[in-house]
């Protein structure tokens, strides 16, 4: 079928994004077209704004709106334990517990040589800084996937030399699923038997 | 016993858009050459294994012109449905009741199969490859552990082959070496460990099957890990070597299954009578092995076999697929193939064009 060129430039760009296939792009398009004009502007701009104000934290990684992210400058959470996840979403996860009372840090990403992957190209060289200040404990809360587990395990071997207690989530995590989708059962028993390695 | 009650399949190879209810002992696909009896018998292996047969591109299971391939199967008496869906570009999808599964591979196991197609017959002289992917496959499906090992070790070497490569290039610490090693390294010892134990447990089988075939020689299985040592270790002396290839030179995905009749390589010294008949033997070793591990018996999937076999191993084979008890697909030119004892017992589905007609 033949779009109007804006609707085809529309369908185009909406299947850029992760997960959308044509059909849905498709979709997304005429339901964009029936939205109020305000809403539609609302959207735009929030497109807009997300992108040029959003930035990485200076301490953790994580996407922050300042220099320093809400948790970051959070004075009733503890300095002393470090949770390093793969990616930003992540933090989402382990936040919904309201359990977890230090601080974390973001890799963005996971050891993966197939995609040109190693220590350089992700946040390692910045976890490593802060290890400076009085942290006691680091736990590494990477996907269970081979990647995540050589990951953890590199970084157990570059932190312990420095005298600070590694810990992994262990228990209950579905092998090779993801921290992103795990429920809160799940995360809770895994953060609870979380062992030294 | 666990067996497949019904097969639905749309958009797979040649095959109509059908539904099929089978017999939960033996079932025969019989029809022409290139007509799809072979694309049934492999939908029933997809839902078994998440894997199509012989090394063909999943892609290409799809039928021309369509978009999609699905295959859906009942399982008995759990009730249970199993389902492939493949699209071109896009990741084989396995369910079970209609949810998806995190990887295609968590299919493997809830239908255990095993496969026998005349290919195999080439089984103890051809390259090691087909031996190890016959090993892989069995194990995955009996043992949970060895499927978990096996798909982290696989990953992993993927992972360090790459990391070879890129250290071709540039600087690559001895910790990130060491980090990917000690993943393969626990996974490889433990696939090892599995395949060994499994060949202590196929040994008397093979015996006994080779002995009730009327063959006064021993057949025996090896393990052959051609260069033995501390993985860990070879990994960390051989890396030089190991980078200037570009290819882990050291573990299981380079170690072998040998045959033996009297203690004399069946794949340097055997006729190919011998051969044949080791191979017979230790597919049929197979199938009783996985039966007395897993407690009841598993699908047996007989693809094009008799025709290459003369009267006394084919005998051999009805009989066993006879006496097992469990679930039997066959695929042949002329049902009679499959000798008068089996086809009084079988339910025959006739295949022409894609189309299949119950007799
Ligand atoms: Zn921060």
């Amino acid at each position: 079928m033949q779009f109007a060129r804006p609707l085809a430039e529309l369908i185009a760009q909406l299947e850029k994004l992760p997960g959308v296939g044509p059909k849905s792009a498709q979709r997304l398009a005429f339901h964009i077209l029936r939205m109020a004009d305000d809403d539609v502007r609302r959207l735009s701009e929030s497109l807009l704004v997300a992108k040029r104000s959003l930035r990485l934290c200076d301490v953790c990684q994580n996407i922050s709106e300042g220099e320093r992210c809400e948790i970051c400058s959070d004075p009733r959470r503890t300095d002393d334990v470090i949770c390093v996840v793969g990616e930003a979403r992540d933090i989402t996860a382990m936040e919904r517990l309201n359990e977890f009372r230090g601080k974390y840090h973001v890799l963005h990403g996971l050891l993966n040589p197939i995609d040109g992957i190693g220590p350089e190209q992700l946040k390692v060289r910045e976890l490593i800084q802060r290890l400076a200040n009085g942290v006691s404990e680091v736990i590494v809360a990477t996907n269970p996937t081979v990647e995540g587990d050589t990951t953890a395990f590199y970084l157990a071997k570059l932190i312990k030399p420095l005298e600070i207690k590694v810990t992994r989530l262990a228990h209950g995590m579905p092998v090779g699923g993801e921290l992103d989708y795990a429920d809160t059962a799940t995360l809770l028993s895994a953060l609870e038997y979380r062992r030294e390695i | 016993m666990i067996w497949l009650e019904s097969l639905g399949v749309e958009g797979y190879r040649n095959l109509a858009t059908m539904r099929l209810e089978f017999s939960p002992s033996i079932n025969i696909f019989s029809g022409k050459n290139a007509q799809g009896k072979t694309s049934l018998l492999e939908s029933i292996y997809l839902l078994s294994s998440s894997q199509v047969l012989r090394g063909s591109r999943d892609g290409e299971a799809i039928q021309d012109g369509s978009e999609s391939a699905q295959v859906r199967g009942e399982v008995a008496p759990t009730g249970t449905e199993l389902g492939v869906d493949l699209g071109h570009g896009k990741r084989k999808r396995a369910l079970i009741n209609t949810s998806g599964l995190p990887r295609a591979s968590d299919l493997i196991g809830r239908l255990p199969s095993v496969v026998f197609w005349s290919g195999d017959l080439t089984l103890a002289t051809g390259d090691p490859a087909a031996r190890r992917l016959m090993l892989d496959t069995e194990l995955s499906q009996i043992f949970p552990a060895y499927l978990k090992a096996f798909s982290a070790y696989k990953r992993a070497l993927q992972q360090r082959n790459a990391l070879l490569k890129m250290a071709q290039e540039r600087f690559v610490s001895d910790e990130v070496f060491e980090s990917w090693e000690v993943q393969m390294v626990a996974a490889g010892e433990q696939m090892r460990h599995i395949r060994a134990s499994w060949l202590e447990t196929l040994r008397p089988f093979a015996v006994e099957t080779h002995a009730a075939m009327g063959r006064a020689e021993t057949l025996s299985l090896e393990y052959v890990t051609k260069e033995p040592g501390d993985l860990a270790i070879q990994f960390a002396m051989e890396r030089r070597r190991e980078i200037a290839r570009g290819a882990t030179l050291f573990g299981p995905h380079r170690d072998d299954l040998e045959l033996t009749i009297d203690g004399r390589s069946v794949r340097l010294f055997g006729s190919q009578g011998q051969q044949r008949t080791a191979v017979i033997s230790l597919k049929i070793a197979v199938m009783h092995a996985a039966q007395a591990t897993l407690g009841f018996p598993p699908l047996l999937l007989l693809d094009d076999i008799f025709s290459d076999l003369d009267q006394e191993r084919r005998k051999a084979l009805v009989e066993v697929a006879m006496g097992a008890g469990g679930q039997v697909f066959i695929t042949c030119t002329e049902s009679e193939q499959a000798g008068d004892s089996l086809i009084g017992a079988a339910k025959v589905f006739r295949v022409q064009s894609g189309q299949v007609e119950e007799e």
